[in-house]
């Protein structure tokens, strides 16, 4: 590992373990617990944020349906448990996981054909045509209620149910995920997306099957919101069908939007802010208008969001 | 299903089919010249359906409403292109993105304002006095609001082939969607004309707003419903022509309405389906221009 890799990795590390450890840290402070959940539920769209960015910023493809594998990942984790009547984390993840991959594949079979504009449509439609099981289906998804009192899981013994230990299972998932972002987008997979982005036509032309590649981005993208899904089934203990909502589909490309597109932390940032003008903000404030005017300032007068704001700093 | 019923559901189907073209029309307008895909069509519609429960209200006559909803949108579009648009010009997905950063505030702004007697609970605009009763087709009532829809939608048509096609704005329109650049070079403001094309489509969505309320209600989640139909009828019919829009209508409204006699807990999968076939085997839409896909 050379000199600055190092520094870095390091630097990740001891962020990281601060991280992990602010409920021990931060205890004395009097809204410690509500800070606490705040950070867990940033964390969990953070891993769903992100794995928008790699459509979004990597493989140039504007997906505007993502809830579809968030929400499908939520209610593939609930119902597998549920059915199975086990509590085992590795039952209900996975069911997430596949479920969440399953669907993408489904919606990225027919979406990766359109370009563009084109592209964002199509996923906006397909995405609401799983809203609608979603809200239909109610033998399988409990319809319109969702489903409430969701099962917090246990692993090796460990109960999740426990606040303390469920903060661990959100931040150890989101390390891990950055990681497995990091290591995928700094491959020669990871280059031959951005160069779908730039330049299609010169990928196919240099032999790239490049619907297949955006195909398995897609798929790809669509397992780590399921991830994100399944967590977000423990955290609020509640599925419903506003998990695969329009609006859910919206807040994360709000997200990647703001915080940047195309890197790796730009979209945890986005998270947080998102986050905290939902959470922090005083409840008289209108959300969604405080949050639709933020994007469209955003995409009028800072398109490369906080992460290129701050890198242009940085160079200047 | 006896015939009386085919013939009955077959009425509802064209009447669907008629209204999605209103909506969709515009959309493809805005498409064909801008190549923006307006996401806050669905908004827009929405608030003109607002728009004309409160003029209903407030002056007690559906026609007014029809007329004043869509001029209000028209004027509504006539600040809105020029304000967030127009500094976006050449960064079209940029453009699209806006729209769905002003639908959701406008969707917010309707569900909180209880005090015009709008807000988050359904509301329903009554039938326009004249069009309030059935008349009897085939042996069975039938409600005449919907045969006006019908009418109002084929007259509407007409008149947007005459401008199209017969005067000079529209003449300026179809050069604007071959070559904008060229028609620019060749001295006509196309700043004006974008702005004028939106206003306009802006407009339509109004009017589809305001002849869906009595029929179909007015409730928060109706501006999202709205632009998934739209999106779905250019997309089957082709976008950026007035033809692929009403191919569209004539394709998706029938079928979806019976879809939902037929198979009730499946009737968006057959639209979903028609949507999937028409992509995977003619990616411009029945009668487009634009490739959707490759």
């Amino acid at each position: 590992m050379s000199r600055p890799a190092l520094a870095r990795a390091a630097i990740v590390a001891v962020a990281w373990l601060a991280l992990a450890t602010f409920p021990e840290w931060s205890q004395f402070w009097e809204s410690s617990r509500f800070a606490t959940g705040i950070i867990r539920q940033i964390l969990i769209f953070a891993i769903f944020a992100s794995s928008l960015d790699l459509l979004v910023g990597y493989a140039g493809l504007p997906s505007l349906g993502h809830a579809a594998f968030f929400g499908g990942g939520a209610y593939a984790a609930a119902i597998a448990a549920q059915r199975l009547g086990t509590d085992e984390l590795v039952v209900s993840l996975g069911a997430g996981i596949l479920g969440a991959a399953l669907l993408a594949l489904a919606v990225g079979f027919l979406a990766v054909r359109a370009v563009g504009i084109f592209f964002l449509m199509l996923t906006l439609a397909l995405a609401q045509m799983v809203f609608a099981i979603a809200f239909q289906a109610t033998d399988l998804t409990g319809g319109s209620n969702g489903f409430s009192a969701v099962h917090r899981p246990i692993l090796f013994g460990i109960d999740f149910n426990a606040a303390g230990n469920l903060y661990l299972l959100v931040c150890v998932t989101f390390l891990l995920v950055l990681l497995l972002l990091w290591r995928i987008t700094t491959s020669s997979y990871g280059r031959a997306l951005v160069g779908v982005r730039e330049n299609e036509r010169r990928m196919r032309a240099l032999g790239y099957d490049t619907r297949t590649l955006k195909l398995s981005a897609f798929v790809l993208a669509g397992a780590i919101a399921g991830v994100a899904g399944a967590l977000s089934s423990y955290e609020f203990r509640f599925v419903s069908p506003n998990d695969v909502a329009l609006s859910t589909s919206v807040t994360g490309f709000v997200m990647v939007l703001i915080g940047g597109a195309g890197t790796l932390f730009g979209p945890v940032l986005g998270a947080a802010v998102v986050l905290l003008i939902e959470r922090v903000l005083p409840s008289q404030l209108p959300a969604q208008t405080v949050l639709g005017i933020v994007f469209i300032l955003f995409v009028v007068f800072a398109r490369q969001g906080i992460a290129g704001a701050l890198r242009r700093m940085v160079r200047a | 299903m006896t015939f009386e019923d085919a013939l009955q559901q077959a009425l509802n189907g064209l009447s669907f089919g008629a209204l999605l073209f209103i909506l969709a029309a515009g959309l493809s307008l805005i498409f064909g010249m801008m190549d923006v895909v307006n996401l806050a069509h669905g908004a827009f519609y929405m608030l003109g359906a607002y728009v004309a429960l409160s003029v209903t209200r407030a002056t007690g006559s559906f026609w007014i409403a029809l007329i004043v909803a869509p001029l209000a949108l028209a004027a509504f579009g006539l600040i809105i292109e020029p304000l967030l648009l127009r500094r976006l010009r050449g960064r079209h997905l940029d453009q699209v993105l806006i729209t769905i950063g002003l639908s959701l505030v406008i969707a917010d702004f309707i569900r909180l304002r209880d005090d015009w007697g709008w807000g988050a609970t359904v509301r329903s605009l009554p039938f326009p006095a004249g069009l309030d009763r059935s008349i009897q087709i085939a042996g069975s009532d039938y409600p005449t609001y919907r045969l006006f829809v019908i009418a109002f939608s084929a007259a509407l048509a007409f008149l947007l082939y005459v401008l199209h096609r017969r005067t000079r704005l529209g003449a300026l329109v179809r050069a604007g969607v071959g070559d904008a650049q060229m028609l620019s070079a060749l001295g006509v403001d196309t700043d004006r004309l974008f702005t004028l094309t939106f206003a306009v489509g802006a407009g339509l969505a109004g009017l589809a707003g305001v002849v869906a309320a009595p029929v179909f209600g007015l409730q928060p989640g109706m501006d999202i419903d709205a632009l998934i139909y739209s999106l779905i009828v250019v997309v089957v019919g082709g976008l950026g022509s007035l033809s692929g829009a009403i191919a569209g209508s004539a394709v998706v409204g029938p079928a979806d309405t019976f879809g939902k006699v037929l198979f009730p807990q499946f009737a968006l999968a057959l639209i979903f389906a028609i949507m999937a076939l028409v992509l995977l085997f003619r990616p411009t839409g029945l009668l487009g221009r634009v490739r959707i896909g490759r």
